[in-house]
């Protein structure tokens, strides 16, 4: 539960940080003065949507996030992590999922471009000719994984990982009729099964490893909760209950404020609310000296931001909703954000 | 950024590289690295400095990050040399909450605070860089300006051995410089350009000024995360990276003229032949101490 102390803690530090970090073209670096990028642009930009219930003054800042984003998409419809880079790669899902569930009239084409994209980006190791190859590599014995399931990697033609897969199904939730929906279909099913499949015994995620050679991967808290959050329409299946228990055995024991804001949110969104024994913000954060972080800090106000009021999934940053039942995804829009 | 054109080792000078004993993490490795420094010179007054030490993960029992008393007492020796300023950055390849890492391997307990001084190279502004090398297909990277700006750069590796490349030194250590934010949680692109040879293309491109090994206890067998601690009771020093790094190998009872990598780094960034490195305090054969292998690399094995 979010004390008092929390809320004024957001209100004091961490809404005024993210909004002075803010740059001229609108959009955020990783660190107040540093070049905006589309990773922590997302992540302030829900940050303070989130808040703005309370902190109605945001949404000029919002407004110029989602011009940022909207500049910085290329042609082909995705969206690049670093200025430059010519090419798109994973923060594609995350802006997608920003700008698709803002509701905006205006950036339904541009999510459109960007989801036809991701249905596009197929990982390289899976494909049918590095399946075949893998049947004769020695390296099958090394890697117990399934190559039939297919998610996303960080860069295009690369292998799928857990954390880009997760946030790519959170982004195609939202696909709306412009998305084929055979091929949407699909590419959920694959990706579902290879987040299944990569778990680690026990439950958990790192970052795609659940063994090498042998020996069982450890899992991860921030990995972890996006695969939760991602699969939280899942939450009967013993491999969620399995990992959520071990995410909830881990609260105590984290020592980083971005590990902590990212488990907190997960857990609230599963209406796990009983944090008492989880450190606090601010004690974490004067004792790592890292209030200059904009991801972090976004991931703070989202989390502090964040309740559960007996609805799974209705208090969660628009970011992690699943879309309303009144969204209809032939019609093409994609509301399921700010108003609920 | 090293802008000067890449000398072929047939026309490089011997290097030296200074072997020291080194127990445990308790005792003085300040004078134990200070008196290492002096051998060489080193060109750091008035100038910034980056240790770029290995961190990969959450470490609690201090087996697989250079250890923080190595990385403390680095800075400080760096510091009375009359650096500027000397910064600690690291990327980290498996976790992308940097700073539970810190925590889990209690650098601050070591180093004294860390604002102003730790930059996390994952999340550093980017500037996309030329290869001077094309080992690999990558042609170009994005890299921390951090790393691009700094006067002297120290790569601080542990000695490990490495599932992929074999082993893990001061140029494989320079994967960590690639940003994950905008590659990843792990860096996988460098993988599909072939890892050995996206460690001579990173190397090349950001060429270590000096390196510093923490050997003091190692990890054998299925290395870089999940082998089994090796107590070898070294520091190794060098200015050129790959005469470290294979004698490094020889310390680790491996042939370093088997390394795909370090064969190619001979040619072009350093010197491998043992006629060519000098080898200073202790001698390779009298802190010789054999690391397992896993079995795809037993062929490495002297």
């Amino acid at each position: 539960m979010h004390t008092d102390a929390e809320i004024s803690f957001v209100e004091q530090l961490c809404l005024p940080f993210l909004r002075t970090a803010q740059n001229s073209d609108g959009g955020w670096g990783f660190h107040p003065g540093s070049l905006s990028r589309v990773e922590p642009t997302c992540w302030a930009v829900q940050a303070l949507a989130s808040a703005e219930a309370r902190e109605p003054a945001e949404s000029e800042s919002v407004a110029r996030g989602f011009g940022f984003l909207h500049a910085e998409q290329l042609p082909d419809g995705s969206w690049p992590s670093a200025p430059g880079e010519p090419s798109g790669g994973w923060v594609t899902s995350l802006a997608c999922c920003v700008l698709g569930a803002a509701g905006e009239a205006d950036p339904i084409e541009r999510v459109t471009t960007g989801l036809n994209w991701l249905c596009r980006d197929w990982p390289r190791d899976s494909s049918p000719w590095r399946r075949l190859l893998a049947r004769f590599s020695s390296q099958r014995e090394i890697f117990p994984i399934n190559n039939s399931y297919r998610g996303w990697g960080w860069t295009p033609g690369t292998s799928s990982w857990v954390e880009p897969t997760a946030f790519a199904l959170l982004a195609l939730e939202r696909a709306g009729r412009k998305v084929s929906a055979s091929l949407v279909t699909k590419r959920r099913r694959l990706a579902i099964a290879l987040l299944y499949d990569r778990m680690c015994p026990g439950g958990g995620w790192n970052c795609g490893n659940p063994a090498v050679y042998g020996v069982p991967g450890e899992p991860l808290v921030v990995p972890t909760a996006f695969a939760l959050l991602a699969l939280r329409n899942e939450s009967q299946r013993s491999e969620i209950t399995e990992s959520l228990k071990w995410l909830e055995a881990q609260i105590e024991k984290i020592q980083a404020p971005g590990s902590l804001a990212v488990a907190r949110l997960c857990l609230t969104g599963y209406g796990r609310t009983s944090t008492a024994n989880a450190p606090e913000f601010r004690s974490l954060l004067a004792r790592t000296e890292f209030p200059n972080n904009v991801q972090v800090m976004a991931w703070i106000c989202m989390a502090i931001s964040t309740k559960y009021d007996g609805h799974r999934n209705s208090t969660l940053p628009w970011l992690f909703r699943s879309p309303r039942p009144d969204c209809n995804p032939r019609a093409g829009n994609f509301t399921g954000g700010l108003s609920s | 950024m090293r802008t000067s054109s890449l000398i072929p080792s047939f026309q490089r000078p011997p290097s030296s590289v200074v072997i020291r004993r080194a127990a445990n993490y308790e005792q003085d490795l300040a004078s134990v690295i200070f008196e290492s420094l002096a051998v060489f010179d080193l060109p750091v007054k008035s100038k910034t400095v980056l240790l770029k030490p290995n961190l990969v993960g959450l470490d609690p029992l201090g087996v697989m990050n250079t250890h923080p008393a190595v990385i403390a007492a680095a800075r400080e020796c760096f510091l009375r040399l009359g650096a500027s300023h000397v910064y600690i950055g690291d990327g980290p390849a498996m976790d992308r909450d940097t700073e539970a890492i810190i925590e889990s391997v209690r650098l601050r307990e070591y180093a004294g605070k860390l604002k102003g001084v730790f930059v996390d190279l994952n999340v550093d502004d980017v500037e996309r860089v030329a290869l001077q090398t094309h080992a690999s297909r990558l042609n170009e990277l994005q890299l921390p300006k951090t790393v691009l700006g700094v006067d002297f750069l120290v790569s601080m590796p542990k000695l490990k051995t490495h599932h992929w490349a074999g082993v893990t030194l001061s140029l494989k250590n320079m994967f960590g410089v690639v940003p994950g934010s905008c590659y990843g949680w792990p860096k996988n692109v460098l993988h599909w350009a072939g890892i050995d040879r996206a460690i001579l293309d990173v190397a090349a491109v950001t060429r270590p000024d000096f390196a510093i090994v923490d050997g003091i206890v190692g990890m054998e067998g299925n290395g870089p995360i999940q082998g089994a601690p090796k107590a070898s009771g070294v520091l190794v020093f060098g200015t050129d990276p790959v005469a470290v790094d294979a004698t490094c190998c020889r310390v680790m009872g491996l042939r370093p003229e088997r390394i795909k990598y370090l064969v190619g780094a001979g040619t072009l960034l350093g010197h491998i032949n043992s006629f060519k490195i000098q080898q200073l305090g202790e001698s390779i054969a009298s802190v010789r101490n054999p690391f397992s292998v896993l079995a795809a690399f037993q062929k490495l094995a002297e």
